[in-house]
């Protein structure tokens, strides 16, 4: 079958939509302004954008909705993780702050244990020497 | 002939700037010039509707909707080119989804389709009858590429803009509209040849 592009201009001409369709939209212009439906917009640069291309694609806005919950999600996960090791790092910053001090107070404890040890082995040699038997002749010298 | 020409290129010229004069006095509320400005493009609109949705009520409602949105929008129209061309993406996309809401591709076989009415003589009348037949199944998409090309005689790059698709993808939709609509008119003469003998 064989049509040629003139066929189908013919086919596809323009129609007119008749007697007082001029009118018709008129009236519903007037109408839609009686409501308080509509009225003229003003120049505007842009405001109203998105809301229009969201009336116009709503599939789009919504694949953008979704990429976008996705993104924060990412970016949410991606920073609790930032934070964690963070905080890990800070925490070994700290301990390796508090190392010389931590080594200051391990000798200090050493010295307080070798310090406990003499005074016991003094007090051993004391009580060793308390417990020898004094001679009677030595007593009575003293009495007199 | 030359004369005829540069009379025509005057009329066209004073044409667009009696048409921009008129939008610049409806953007400013004046009922009149938006009026002026529907009686200009009516007949697109109109027709955009009516050979997508093969209804005249429909299309005349929906081209009715189209204009009380183009003045709701006036503000944002900032030429009589982006007038045309904003009129053309609206009409397409309001028909797209009501053809979509009424499932009307599906649902209507070759024989229940609704017989345009016929405001003028075609050339060959069983053929731009069966021609509107095979043009209703089309799919969406497929069915306005087909009439931004034919009825209103648009590139392909200026099909794709109105329609926000690639235009390479408008290149190969037309191309198989055009083998469906082959296949299809094909088809229907035959049934009419073997109904007649």
């Amino acid at each position: 079958m064989h049509f040629s592009d003139d066929d189908l201009r013919a086919a596809l001409k323009r129609k007119d939509p008749g007697e007082g369709f001029t009118q018709r939209v008129m009236a519903r212009v007037e109408q839609a302004k009686a409501e308080g439906k509509t009225q003229p917009a003003k120049k505007s640069n842009g405001s109203g954008f998105l809301l229009g291309w969201w009336k116009l694609r709503p599939a789009w806005a919504l694949a953008v909705a979704a990429i976008l919950l996705l993104g924060f999600a990412w970016g949410g996960y991606e920073y609790a993780e930032y934070r964690h090791q963070q905080i890990a790092q800070q925490e070994r910053q700290r301990l390796e702050d508090l190392k010389p001090q931590q080594e200051e107070a391990e000798q200090a404890r050493d010295q307080a244990i070798l310090a406990l040890r003499i005074a016991r082995s003094k007090l051993n040699h004391v009580l060793e020497q308390a417990q020898i038997p004094v001679p009677a002749d030595k007593i009575r010298r003293q009495r007199l | 002939m030359d004369q005829e020409a540069a009379n025509q290129y005057a009329g066209g010229q004073e044409g667009r700037l009696e048409l921009a004069l008129a939008l610049e006095r409806a953007s400013a509320g004046d009922s009149n010039a938006f009026a002026e400005l529907v009686r200009e493009h009516q007949g697109m609109v109109f027709s955009i509707a009516y050979h997508y949705l093969q209804d005249r009520s429909l299309a005349e409602d929906l081209a009715q909707e189209v204009f009380l949105e183009l003045y709701q929008n006036l503000g944002r129209i900032q030429s009589t080119a982006h007038l045309t061309f904003w009129l053309r993406r609206v009409t397409a996309n309001r028909c797209i989804d009501q053809g979509r809401k009424k499932l009307r591709r599906r649902e209507l076989a070759l024989e229940e389709s609704p017989e345009p009415a016929a405001d003028d003589p075609p050339s060959d009348p069983l053929l731009l009858q069966r021609f509107r037949q095979s043009l209703a199944v089309l799919p969406e998409r497929q069915r306005m590429v087909v009439i931004l090309r034919f009825q209103e005689g648009l590139g392909p790059a200026e099909i794709a803009e109105a329609l926000e698709m690639p235009v390479n993808t408008v290149k190969s939709t037309l191309h198989r509209s055009l083998e469906e609509l082959r296949k299809g008119l094909t088809r229907k003469l035959r049934e009419v040849r073997y109904a007649f003998f």
